[in-house]
């Protein structure tokens, strides 16, 4: 991997429906200037600054980055964007570490947003076509058959999508950033509520929501000068695949498998169930947590709803926590949710998680996916050098 | 294929058509906001800088900008283009200057139009001053000012 590279300073919004108070600038500058604290580094000590978001189409400001250099004290510096549709959060954290691991930079900030209020970013996705039928079915319409196909080949009963929405709401509760804090939230409210893609019902799809992640990545010696613990990268890597090809295996698709082989071959990690302590993995649809459970080797294909099922996953009690802070089904900054993930689980290696905090964390899966399950962003970190 | 001819291609229309909301923030806000009131405000900065319109973060240094001040109504043309025929949808329906005004009180330029009339009466480093379109019809955007007359005519 080259040289080795640490997260020593993450910093979020409070993510919500409708940030009317900020501009896009004012947002991404929220997050930044916590990173900036949480590392005790002046904006003077950052080398490059690498962001990223899905389509500039969401918010119709076109290649925000341009605008964005002053509010991230980036003039005059090396500032790249990237772009991966909803796995991008992930892919923007990767890209920066390379920046440290290619031994190109001391200190990197990288920075991920999405200002869904300014726009609506869910019919964004599906424009009517000419000699199509209007679909407008949204992301949740596009996953649906997907998740059909997934319970139809494994045999999962229709209750299992439930318990994930509410064991990641309840978790939410404990995470003060968090956007959706639903104190009522219950087995039956989830079932009770609409349907609104079969299976997906209402309170098993991720808000719309407003809100910036940010991280201060380091090498060795900008790491071992910094106040707080740093967590290592042990492996960390990107797949992606084309949205159709024949054969295509939508339900446990070929790039996220390579993808999540490819991270734990750096980590010497054969065992994940047994050796990640907790994941940050991007569910969206209540049903990606089974479906990823398998994709990512924590359970054998057709058994991930078992692990979810037998309370596998939960903060409260699991051996494998997934999704601690809530998750995206409680917060959906879209570009900002797969650098959360990443993100995320620096606090758990770092222990400072607060309420959500899982003890001991020595290892931790952080995930990211987008576009029709087709790009893929991992990385996991530790509390010790690789 | 068979008799299918090339004049049956089937062509439709494609019109995207997609709302946006923007939420400004403090510093445009306040700007969009003095329009509305007849105030013209810029942001200072390091140096002395004072940029109109104001902008969040300074662009030389990325500091906060730091507080607002009113600059103009009056100011200097820097530079300016003439326009003889207008089209439809431009600020004014006669011949006018693109202008770029440095206000009093400000060190960057604010792009808008001067209505002088006749391009014989346009020069970099004439005085212009703004005039707003009546109170009534002010809602918080840039053509709430309708154009910058020369000084001495106004």
């Amino acid at each position: 991997m080259g040289e080795r590279c640490a997260v020593i300073g993450v910093g979020q919004t409070k993510h919500a429906a409708k940030r009317e108070d900020v501009s896009i600038a004012g947002l991404v500058r929220e997050a930044a200037e916590r990173a900036l604290e949480d590392a005790e580094l002046s904006w003077a000590d950052i080398d490059a600054v690498v962001i990223g978001k899905a389509p500039d189409m969401f918010e119709g400001v076109m290649m925000p980055e341009l605008y964005l250099a002053p509010a991230l004290g980036a003039v005059g510096k090396p500032m790249v964007r990237v772009h991966t549709a909803g796995s991008v959060g992930g892919s923007t954290a990767i890209v920066a570490a390379h920046l440290v691991t290619s031994g190109l930079h001391r200190r990197v900030l990288t920075v991920a947003f999405e200002k869904q209020s300014d726009s609506d970013a869910m019919w964004a996705l599906s424009v009517p076509q000419p000699f199509s039928a209007p679909l407008l079915a949204g992301a949740g319409g596009y996953f649906a058959p997907i998740i059909r196909a997934y319970m139809r080949r494994s045999g999962a009963p229709d209750h299992i999508g439930i318990l994930v929405a509410v064991k990641d709401r309840k978790q939410a509760l404990k995470n003060p950033y968090a956007h959706l804090h639903m104190e009522d939230i219950s087995f039956e409210t989830v079932r009770d509520s609409i349907m609104l893609w079969d299976p997906i019902r209402y309170l098993e799809t991720c808000p719309s929501s407003d809100g910036a992640a940010a991280m201060v990545l380091a090498d060795e010696t900008a790491a071992a000068a910094s106040p707080r613990p740093p967590a290592w990268v042990h492996g960390m890597a990107m797949r992606s695949e084309p949205t159709m090809f024949a054969g295509r295996d939508q339900v446990n698709p070929k790039a996220g498998r390579d993808c999540a082989a490819d991270v734990y071959a750096q980590a010497g990690i054969t065992d994940p169930r047994g050796e990640i302590d907790v994941a940050e993995v991007y569910v969206p649809f209540s049903w990606y947590e089974p479906m990823w459970l398998e994709n990512l080797g924590f359970a054998p294909e057709g058994e991930g709803w078992k692990l979810t099922d037998s309370g596998a996953t939960a903060l409260d009690g699991g051996d494998i926590p997934w999704n601690c802070s809530g998750g995206v089904l409680s917060s959906n900054p879209i570009g900002a949710s797969g650098m959360l993930r990443f993100l995320e689980v620096a606090m758990q290696v770092r222990g400072q998680a607060g309420e959500h905090q899982v003890d001991g964390v020595r290892r931790a899966l952080g995930h990211a996916y987008g576009g029709g399950s087709q790009f893929f962003s991992m990385w996991v970190l530790g509390d010790d050098k690789p | 294929m068979g008799d299918t001819g090339a004049e049956e291609v089937l062509r439709a229309p494609h019109a995207l058509d997609y709302t946006y909301t923007r939420s400004v923030g403090p510093v445009i806000g306040a700007f969009l906001t003095g329009l509305r009131q007849g105030r013209i405000l810029g942001a200072t900065g390091a140096g002395g800088v004072v940029t109109v319109p104001p902008t969040e973060y300074d662009p030389q240094t990325g500091e906060r900008s730091g507080e607002l001040v009113e600059v103009g109504p009056a100011g200097v043309v820097s530079t300016w283009a003439w326009t003889d025929h207008p089209s439809a949808d431009q600020p004014l329906d006669r011949p006018f200057a693109w202008a770029l005004v440095t206000l009093d009180g400000a060190t960057t330029g604010l792009l808008h139009v001067v209505d002088a009339g006749s391009s014989d009466a346009m020069s970099s480093g004439m005085r212009v001053r703004a005039k707003f379109v009546p109170e009534a019809d002010r809602r918080g955007h840039l053509r709430d000012i309708e154009c910058f007359v020369p000084e001495a005519s106004s």
